[in-house]
């Protein structure tokens, strides 16, 4: 048995993807994991991948042309999903990523791939992609910008999965002449955005903590004004929080301006 | 009248947000639109919410009345001339700021933007065509814009709108012409229903326009909606479901919504409500209001002159079910789609499953609980191979009781906040379903 030890990133797995099939060894005798594992058996042979940006993109290449744009889009979100194996330790990521689209290619139609779902590994990598497409969804909502003092706008983040660039995507195509910065303070990274440029993901864990909340002139205004909208639009006699919190679950709350409960001490 | 000219934006948004919260409308959906790499904004047409108020309703739109003034005299209104009120309005400059600013932090998807009538409907209108104007030619903003057309203004200003606006409503107010003289005197049907057929032929000419010329600006692409006041006048839910019905047919409306109605202006033309606003009825009219619109039901086969309210504590399927027992049961491996669709218990989504799976297999009540039925509900109306899951009787006392039974028959919410409001009326109501009240001793 061969295990190949991939970097838990889109780029990792696909080079993983690669590696593991150019090395011929047989699907059967292959396994791919997305963490080293905790003991190392005997008898195995472990090769750690290194990510190679060229490998990643023609694995890449090859799912838009076989599988399709969707799929292939379905299959990176489920890449960028935080659990790495099942509860029970049964499937890991990485490895059902490399099942399925070994599946996907052996079919006569490759887009359909994803309905197998009678495949244990094909239905993980389903349930890995729902959950992250669910958590940007609510982020695409939750999450709230701030304008600095230097005209960026700031937003900090901690999200289970990696949304960062389902968000990098959609807020590029929302505010394309705005300077923006998200920073997923789970991971210590962050979406850079310059006006009128693409989105880079960089490593924040140098972020300036100082710059970052030195707010501008107009800013607590706005917050306050939003916290008085938020406020008088509820219907008193509709009141009813546990609907509240099941739509908007707890763990967002702190991130956002109006329920995070510290609007009013930070405004004068 | 209150002096507006010395309010600061706080006040007017305080007063003018607070003015415009009975509008149940709130979602930003039904279109799809990337940005344009230079102004702000894009579109997603499943809508997107950004937070959840007290009440629990999703906040997507800067749900903001253009001025709280107003001319006309609807009873249920509090901005109605007649009530004392603080009175404010924005200017097209105040509304621009506030919107940008809110979608630039990413607190909103766009504007929803209503009005009270100022001066004369058309006074308003220009209004509200100006600062719409403003917004997408000069802020350059290019998220989701609901704007309300004023009955009786002029169509030419209303097309105008059209072609800036995403979305556009005229509330219905109210399910009859009755009703309407009685509580809303300034407005009538044809004020209400003239724009809303112009609306509709616009959009259906523009659909032709931009097959034609691709450039052609798009007209209201996210479609119209309008909204009726629930529990105001004494309508039964099957007058409510015909207006839905016809709306949805006749005038291609996307969404009618329904807001229970909340006594804020007490006026002794209208009921008092000591149970609070009937939640539990508006949420039973939007369930209905999903059968007609996915589920290919009439409003003449849920409800009629004789039975004209839904049972609340059933929803409409089940309810529907019960009074038709002469369809069931029906067999999981034959009915065809939109049999299936009608079985309490089996969705859209199951119903499509099943037709799939039963091609490699026959189906069983284990694969059935796989594809997601929900056999609790399901099993008193299904057979599969001939057969039924338990020894049930097909009987609408039975069936009524046991599906009674189950909690999840009213929502959470409900059994949270409105459960004294229903126990309320329970009794009287059952016993207009000719259920004795005390078979459903398990529910109250
Ligand atoms: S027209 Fe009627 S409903 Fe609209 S603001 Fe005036 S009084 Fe209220």
């Amino acid at each position: 048995m061969y295990t190949f030890i991939c970097e838990n990133n889109i780029d990792g797995i696909f080079t993983g993807v690669y590696d593991a099939w150019a090395s011929r060894y047989g699907h059967k005798n292959i396994r791919l994991l997305s963490q080293p594992p905790a003991n190392y058996e005997l008898f195995q042979e472990y090769i750690t991948v290194i990510p190679d940006c060229n490998k990643s993109e023609k694995v890449a290449r090859t799912l838009k042309n076989r599988l399709g744009e969707e799929v292939h889009y379905l299959i990176c979100q489920a890449i960028l999903a935080n659990e790495l194996t099942t509860r029970k330790g049964g499937l890991d990521k990485a490895d059902c990523v490399y099942r399925t689209i070994v599946l996907g290619l052996a079919m006569n139609d490759g887009t359909k791939v994803l309905q197998a779902l009678g495949e244990p590994y094909v239905h993980r990598v389903f349930e890995l992609s729902r959950a992250t497409e669910a958590e940007s969804h609510h982020l695409l909502g939750f999450l709230r910008f701030s304008e600095l003092e230097n005209g960026v706008l700031f937003a900090t983040i901690h999200p289970k999965n990696n949304v960062l660039p389902v968000l990098g995507e959609h807020f590029t195509d929302r505010l394309p002449m705005e300077n923006f910065l998200i920073y997923d303070e789970v991971r210590r990274l962050a979406i850079i955005h310059k006006a009128g440029k693409h989105y880079l993901i960089a490593d924040a864990s140098t972020l300036n903590q100082d710059i970052i909340k030195r707010y501008s002139e107009k800013e607590l205004e706005y917050r306050r004004l939003w916290c008085a909208f938020f406020d008088s639009i509820a219907i008193d006699t509709r009141k009813n929080p546990a609907l509240q919190q099941q739509n908007i679950p707890k763990r967002f709350w702190k991130d956002t301006v109006e329920l995070s409960g510290t609007h009013n001490e930070k405004i004068p | 009248m209150h002096i507006t000219e010395s309010l600061s934006l706080m006040d007017k948004l305080n007063i003018l947000s607070d003015a415009a919260k009975y509008d149940v409308a709130c979602t930003s959906s039904g279109i799809d639109r990337s940005g344009n790499g230079k102004g702000m904004g894009n579109t997603l047409a499943p809508g997107i919410c950004h937070t959840f108020s007290a009440d629990g309703r999703c906040v997507s739109l800067l749900k903001i009345l253009f001025t709280n003034e107003c001319i006309f005299r609807c009873a249920y209104c509090q901005n109605n001339c007649n009530t004392d009120v603080p009175r404010a309005s924005f200017t097209p400059d105040e509304v621009c700021t506030l919107t940008m600013e809110f979608y630039r932090r990413n607190y909103i998807e766009g504007l929803f933007l209503s009005s009270g009538i100022l001066v004369s409907p058309s006074y308003t209108m220009e209004l509200i065509y100006q600062t719409i104007y403003k917004l997408r030619n000069i802020h350059r903003f290019n998220g989701y814009i609901h704007v309300k057309a004023i009955p009786g203004a002029d169509p030419l200003l209303i097309e105008k709108t059209g072609f800036l606006a995403d979305r556009m409503s005229i509330n219905m107010e109210l399910p009859t012409a009755q009703s309407l003289r009685a509580l809303a005197p300034n407005k009538s049907r044809t004020t209400i229903l003239k724009p809303m057929r112009m609306i509709q032929s616009g959009i259906t000419q523009n659909r032709y326009d931009v097959a034609l010329y691709r450039q052609a600006p798009h007209f209201v692409p996210a479609g119209q909606s309008t909204q009726m006041i629930i529990g105001a006048t004494p309508e039964s839910d099957y007058q409510v479901i015909k207006v839905a019905e016809s709306l949805y047919q006749n005038f291609e409306l996307k969404r009618v919504f329904y807001s229970a109605f909340i006594n804020v202006t007490h006026s002794s033309q209208l009921p008092a409500l000591p149970g609070g606003p009937p939640l539990l009825r508006e949420h039973r009219l939007y369930q209905a209001d999903w059968l007609l619109r996915y589920y290919h039901f009439q409003a003449d086969e849920l409800l009629s002159e004789t039975r004209p309210d839904f049972n609340v504590f059933l929803d409409p399927k089940c309810d529907w079910a019960l009074r038709h027992l002469e369809y069931f049961p029906v067999e999981i491996n034959r009915a065809d789609y939109k049999t299936l669709l009608r079985v309490p218990g089996i969705g859209a989504k199951s119903a499509k499953r099943i037709v799939t799976a039963r091609r490699m297999n026959r189906l069983d009540f284990a694969d059935l609980k796989k594809i997601g039925v929900v056999l609790k509900r399901a099993l008193y109306f299904i057979t599969c191979s001939g057969k039924m899951m338990y020894n049930t009787k097909l009987e609408e006392d039975y069936i009524c009781q046991n599906l009674m039974r189950d909690k999840t028959q009213i929502p959470k919410e409900f059994r949270h906040s409105g459960y004294e409001q229903l126990s309320l009326f329970d009794a009287e109501h059952l016993a207009d379903f000719g259920i004795n009240a005390n078979k459903c001793s398990s529910l109250l």
